[in-house]
């Protein structure tokens, strides 16, 4: 299956594949939206409403407030340092706008991960700054940093499911905490977040985390993730230590998540075959630095010794 | 921990912040912005940076473990309440450490009751027995021992159990779901301990006395009524604090409250500062035990003496 369908490849405004789908997800993410408020602005709300409408001339109204939105930084490092026992990353500078899917990858060790750490200001960096949609997090306080997290869905290697909670719990987590929904709300919500990472809810949502297959966690936890409708999805090694179906069954996940609810995303992968299905661009980390960042065709026509030998296996 | 981060930083001469470094082990998730720039260390001979290396690093670790303590209780007064985590956690260090807690009570007060009365035989006084017992339960033993007993079995399950969730991600997990983990995890387990500990010693001090009871009875052949007459001699001739409260009583409740805390805190700070994988869960748990056990002793001291310079004993 070869659905390679990224925002680059999607022209603005173009209609959704599966309208039915798309609208319905739309609209769930929009009302789900207006409780925690200042999300989207009004404009693009009613740019979405009255394009679901088909109300041709409000959209038209709306529509370069959305296209604007649309080319926002959502993520962004500038000139960033970190150092523990060693230099890890060295005057690094990445930008994801928004829907965009970045990739991160290099050799183990490079930072990769440390570099989410970064994006969700567990880590501090020495020198530069981090911004999230414009906001420069490097400088907030740890309770301002935990409301600023709240905008993003971290999916960790090893999922990171809290083993003491069923998994209904661990997805209903970040609602518990953050909403007002009610009990049956919330079953509502998790039901529907573990039906879009393909798990039957009837089945898992008593089970304990170790219980499931390294897949189904993972899964679990990219609707733990997701749970929150978040703007920016941080994958660590999504399909990492995963067979080559599950990899796949991931990828898809992770490419359904951006074009169904429009997120922007964080990769950090080692699986070569699924960053070029999933990313918009690639970045490559090697000694420190980002020594390439560009479209996963432009990586593959670089005549750089280093990414020949990087994608070596293709 | 910090003192890694340190000793490495001395191998590499260059300008960083301790805070940085401490992020990035996890310990000052609780927040903590320390700007110990050690940039004039290159200027430092060895010896005197290494020394200077060593000195802050011990500084860190009471900074922080203080940190953590003031946090911790300053969130029991602090929204949301985790409630149900509290209860849970009763449980856990309460009620399933009621077995092990009768056992030393009932064994400590039975082998208490049959030393002192065959020293007390020697001068004709075995009806003093429960004055002994008494006196060495409520004031010492009862507290002390179910401490330590407490120490042994909730700290070491507390310390492994955050030490897991530290090295699997969960801690992080719940940082990037927007929760405190201090409020979420150890806060919880504060107040748990602070309750509980007191009634356990009860518990511990009332059974002890029991077991002074069957000993004198039995072995000595002391009339029950005896016994306990001399115990509440005991307990009344000691004084009272605002009149009715038995000084022993202060004292003998005081302690395990504070021990409570103690436990709680220690066992939280070496589990969430846990580094190295599984090998470290282990090394948290041998140190919280080993801790938590000596600056019971230590603590019991200083309140002791304390509180018998602010009681009017006698």
């Amino acid at each position: 299956m070869d659905d390679r369908d990224t925002p680059t490849n999607v022209p603005p405004g173009a209609p959704p594949d599966r309208p039915s789908e798309v609208e319905r997800r739309r609209e769930g993410a929009d009302d789900r939206r207006v409780p925690t408020g200042e999300r989207k602005s009004a404009a693009v709300r009613s740019a979405i409403r009255s394009e679901l409408e088909g109300d041709a001339a409000a959209a038209d109204a709306a529509a370069p407030v959305a296209r604007e939105r649309k080319k926002a930084p959502v993520v962004e490092l500038r000139h960033v340092s970190l150092a523990f026992e060693r230099p890890i990353l060295e005057d690094i500078s990445l930008i994801a706008h928004e829907g965009e899917t970045i990739v991160l990858v290099g050799e183990s060790g490079t930072g990769k991960s440390t570099a989410l750490k970064l994006i969700l200001r567990l880590l501090v960096p020495d020198r530069g700054k981090v911004l999230i949609d414009g906001e420069d997090i490097t400088s907030l306080s740890f309770e301002e940093a935990l409301t600023v997290r709240q905008k993003m869905g971290m999916v960790f290697q090893g999922a990171a499911l809290f083993d003491s909670m069923t998994v209904f719990e661990n997805v209903a987590y970040p609602l518990r905490e953050h909403t007002d929904l009610n009990d049956d709300e919330i079953e509502g919500r998790v039901r529907e977040k573990l039906q879009f990472v393909d798990l039957d809810p009837d089945r898992v949502m008593e089970q304990m985390p170790a219980e499931l297959s390294g897949g189904m966690r993972k899964r679990v936890g990219i609707a733990r993730g997701m749970a929150n409708n978040p703007e920016i999805m941080l994958y660590d090694e999504p399909t990492s230590g995963l067979d080559p179906l599950t990899t796949g069954t991931i990828t898809r996940l992770i490419m359904k998540l951006q074009r169904e609810l429009g997120v922007t995303s964080v990769v950090v992968s080692h699986d070569i075959r699924s960053v070029f299905r999933m990313a918009s661009k690639v970045a490559l980390l090697h000694d420190q630095h980002i020594t390439f960042f560009g479209t996963p065709e432009e990586m593959t026509a670089s005549e750089d010794t280093y990414i020949r030998d990087f994608l070596g296996g293709l | 921990m910090v003192g890694q981060a340190s000793r490495a930083v001395g191998a590499q001469p260059r300008p960083w912040s301790v805070r940085t470094a401490a992020l990035g082990t996890g310990l000052a998730l609780s927040g903590l912005d320390r700007t110990c720039t050690t940039s004039d260390r290159t200027r430092l001979p060895a010896l005197i940076a290494r020394l200077n290396d060593a000195a802050k690093s011990k500084v860190l670790t009471f900074q922080e473990y203080f940190v953590l303590a003031g946090k911790s209780i300053r969130f029991i007064f602090a929204r949301p309440f985790y409630a149900q985590d509290v209860v849970q956690q009763m449980d856990e260090i309460g009620v399933k450490s009621l077995g092990i807690v009768l056992l030393t009570g009932l064994f400590t007060g039975m082998v208490l009751a049959l030393q002192s009365s065959v020293q007390l035989k020697t001068f004709g006084a075995t009806m003093y027995i429960g004055n002994l017992v008494a006196a060495s339960m409520i004031r010492e033993l009862g507290p002390v021992l179910a401490g330590l007993m407490v120490a042994g079995r909730v700290g070491s399950g507390i310390a492994a159990q955050l030490g897991s969730m530290r090295v699997t991600e969960q801690i992080d997990a719940l940082n990037t779901l927007g929760t405190d983990p201090i409020k979420k995890l150890v806060t919880p387990r504060v107040l748990a301990a602070l309750i509980m500990l007191p009634v356990l010693t009860i518990i511990n001090d009332f059974i002890g006395i029991i077991g002074g009871n069957v000993i004198a009875s039995f072995v000595v052949g002391l009339p029950s009524t005896q016994y306990w007459r001399t115990v509440w001699d005991q307990i009344a001739s000691d004084g009272f604090t605002l009149r009715y409260i038995p000084n022993d009583f202060v004292q003998g409740l005081s302690k395990p409250f504070v021990f409570g805390g103690l436990i709680a805190i220690t066992a939280c700070y070496f589990g969430l500062g846990t580094t190295g994988g599984t090998e470290g869960v282990g090394q948290s748990t041998t140190r919280t035990v080993v801790m938590t056990s000596i600056l019971i002793l230590i603590v019991d001291y200083f309140i002791t003496q304390l509180l018998l310079s602010l009681l009017a004993y006698g």
